[in-house]
């Protein structure tokens, strides 16, 4: 999320300034991820005879994405437009922690990561809902404790009434390791 | 002629099962529950809900979710009435004079206006999706691969005229989701494209996924950015529910133009019904001997878009029943539903379930009498939750998608891959990039890719075929103006004023 630096960076560094620039980076942006994808399957083949080979399409609509983002980015240059809204770190931050935690929580993890092994239990539905509750909620600059708590509470209880006794999806319950 | 009655005849007898009914009225009744919570559209609360009908059988699975989808914009509605938020891009000008005619007072005969509107809508447009059924199904079989292929092609045109903002960007949009789509094993070769080495990615992302994503929890972040105190909720009792009179026949008018404009949209592919609600309210706006009241709570601001909304929801089915194609992103998670329960969509549904597509037409039809039946008397449970702080709501919303997220296929990696598209939502948001483009071609996209490289094998690599072909020509000649007229500069004029207003 340094698009906003890298805004201001420019502006003051370079003789012309970025006139559009939520088109001007989000062009770029969509530049490099048309790049990325070409690259990602240039191990793929190509066309034969009449066929089309696994990378044929992939490759044919990642140009033309690069291609429309050169488009946006070079009117992002000419043309005014409003500049990029502050992106907010805190809100976005505990949204994602929360999600990834249920992410982790619910059936537990067990991979190798650079070497290390990650090791999570699975802590089970009641767990994982209510922890995620409890971060999510931190990510509003309006929590309050008590309230958070009890909403939590009624929350997960919510949550395993409907899923596990009224739907009858089969959710894991408590960790696994009790 | 009669051949319809007795199809419809069919369906109703489906429909009314007492089985059906209930998983109807539940559908309606959750949906619009969920649909009244600001800040969730139609898309995410259809994606939320999916998982609770997975227990279900298959017509009663698919009745109920087409419950839910009715509930939801209707719900959607009710927020605009009585908070000013819209729950999603079809109630937006619901806002403008629904809003304003709560404030004053009358928000009951706002809600029950829309009620009445959107059920008239709906008995028209499941006549006409009941009419145009087996004619279309009759198009459908001289499709080839190119002429399908052209289709999509239009489907995604309409997108990216409908879109707001500029032209290149909702393009741009359209050629990243066709590229996500393709994430995943090749399906002729079983080739891993794309997938980083990364296991999960092999079977590609799921559409629930990139949905929850940029609209539930993308969404989500954007308003945590705004104060939440703003929110000026009706805190008046309601009172008044039954229109007088005078509304009665004030909105007639503006119903029937409504329906039949929301209809037509509504059956092109790429998102109708939030350009129905759009159109029927500058329409009415501009044939209206008042224009200058728009804006401050005319019955017509409500009844015209509302119906038009509920039309074009109910039509969108056509192309979903009889081609297979989903036109928008809420019927591509039906087309998902449908999967799961083994059924294939597209033109063989009518000839070998006909119980199934009947009975999920005249179902339509009991929603919309169920909406009306239900919400006017619970108007003050929406309200009661309506007052429930978003600081409580939100991350409510969150653990409740995670889950259903998780339980579609009970894979972690899903909440993951949903969370990643929330920050990429976040960030197309801030770069004003419209995501239903994107989402609509994500579905359409593997579709796609199978019907062009199969038109290209049978026309041996010669890639005229699609413009040699008489159906296929006239569709990519359609998509072709449709596309020009989009760019020129004064038609962007008044495009942009469209969605100003």
């Amino acid at each position: 999320m340094a698009e906003g630096n890298k805004a201001a960076r420019d502006g003051g560094g370079l003789r012309f300034k970025v006139r559009g620039p939520r088109d001007f980076y989000g062009g770029l942006a969509l530049i490099a991820v048309g790049i990325i994808a070409i690259w990602a399957t240039g191990d793929l083949g190509g066309s034969r005879g009449f066929a089309f080979g696994p990378g044929t399409a992939p490759r044919m609509f990642a140009i033309l994405l690069a291609f429309m983002g050169a488009l946006i980015a070079i009117g992002g240059l000419l043309a005014d437009g409003p500049p990029i809204e502050k992106f907010a770190i805190k809100g976005p931050a505990y949204v994602v922690a929360a999600i990834l935690l249920f992410a982790c929580l619910i059936r537990g993890v067990s991979l190798e990561y650079i070497g290390v092994p990650v090791n999570i239990p699975g802590f089970g539905l009641v767990v994982s809902t209510f922890v995620a509750f409890m971060v999510s909620i931190m990510g509003s600059s309006e929590m309050r404790w008590t309230e958070s708590l009890l909403a939590g509470i009624g929350m997960t209880v919510f949550c395993v009434l409907l899923f596990v006794y009224l739907l009858a999806l089969p959710f894991q319950l408590w960790p696994s390791f009790l | 002629m009669t051949d319809l009655f007795a199809n419809l005849w069919l369906g109703f007898s489906v429909a009314a099962h007492p089985y059906n009914i209930g998983f109807c009225l539940l559908g309606a009744l959750v949906g619009t529950l969920v649909g009244v919570l600001p800040g969730i559209g139609t898309v995410a609360t259809v994606a939320m809900l999916l998982p609770i009908t997975f227990g279900l059988p298959p017509v009663g699975a698919l009745i109920m979710l087409a419950g839910i989808y009715y509930g939801a914009q209707y719900g959607g509605s009710t927020t605009s009435v009585l908070v000013n938020i819209p729950g999603e891009a079809t109630s937006v000008v619901t806002c403008l004079d629904g809003h304003q005619m709560a404030r004053k007072g009358r928000a009951g005969a706002a809600l029950s206006i829309a009620a009445i509107g959107s059920f008239l809508a709906g008995c028209v447009a499941t006549v006409l999706v009941a009419a145009l059924g087996v004619p279309l199904t009759s198009i459908a079989l001289l499709f080839g691969p190119a002429e399908y292929f052209s289709l999509m092609v239009l489907g995604l045109i309409f997108a990216v005229v409908l879109a707001k903002g500029s032209v290149p960007k909702a393009i741009a949009m359209i050629l990243l989701g066709l590229l996500l789509s393709m994430i995943g094993s090749d399906l002729e070769t079983g080739a891993g494209r794309m997938t980083f080495d990364i296991p999960e990615l092999s079977d590609g992302i799921g559409f629930a996924n990139v949905a929850m994503g940029v609209f539930g929890f993308a969404e989500i972040i954007r308003n945590l950015e705004m104060s939440q105190e703003s929110r000026d909720i009706v805190q008046s009792k309601i009172t008044g529910l039954m229109p007088t009179r005078q509304d009665l026949i004030d909105s007639a008018g503006p119903i029937a133009r409504g329906t039949i404009l929301g209809s037509l949209l509504g059956i092109l592919p790429g998102g109708g019904a939030v350009v129905a609600s759009f159109a029927a309210y500058t329409f009415e706006k501009r044939i209206s001997k008042h224009p200058e009241l728009f804006g401050t709570g005319v019955i017509e601001g409500v009844a015209a878009p509302e119906s038009a909304n509920n039309a074009a929801a109910q039509t969108s089915f056509i192309p979903l029943l009889t081609l297979g194609i989903p036109p928008n992103a809420v019927m591509a998670l039906m087309v998902g539903a449908m999967t799961i329960h083994g059924i294939v969509p597209g033109p063989q549904v009518m000839t070998k379930q006909p119980e199934l597509f009947w009975g999920m037409i005249a179902s339509m039809w009991l929603g919309n009498l169920m909406l009306v039946i239900i919400n006017l008397p619970l108007v003050g449970l929406w309200v009661t939750l309506l007052r429930v702080p978003y600081r409580l709501l939100f991350p409510s919303i969150i653990v409740f998608c995670c889950i259903g997220i998780y339980s579609i296929n009970n894979s972690p990696t899903d909440v993951i891959i949903a969370a990643t598209f929330g920050l990429v939502g976040y960030w197309l948001a801030k770069h004003d990039f419209e995501p239903a483009p994107l989402v609509l071609a994500f579905v359409l996209g593997p579709l796609m890719e199978e019907n062009l490289r199969r038109a290209m094998l049978i026309a041996r690599g010669d890639a005229t075929v699609f413009v040699t072909r008489p159906i296929s020509a006239g569709l990519m000649l359609i998509s072709l103006t449709l596309l020009v007229i989009a760019m020129l500069p004064m038609i962007r004029k008044r495009r942009d004023e469209v969605f100003v207003e």
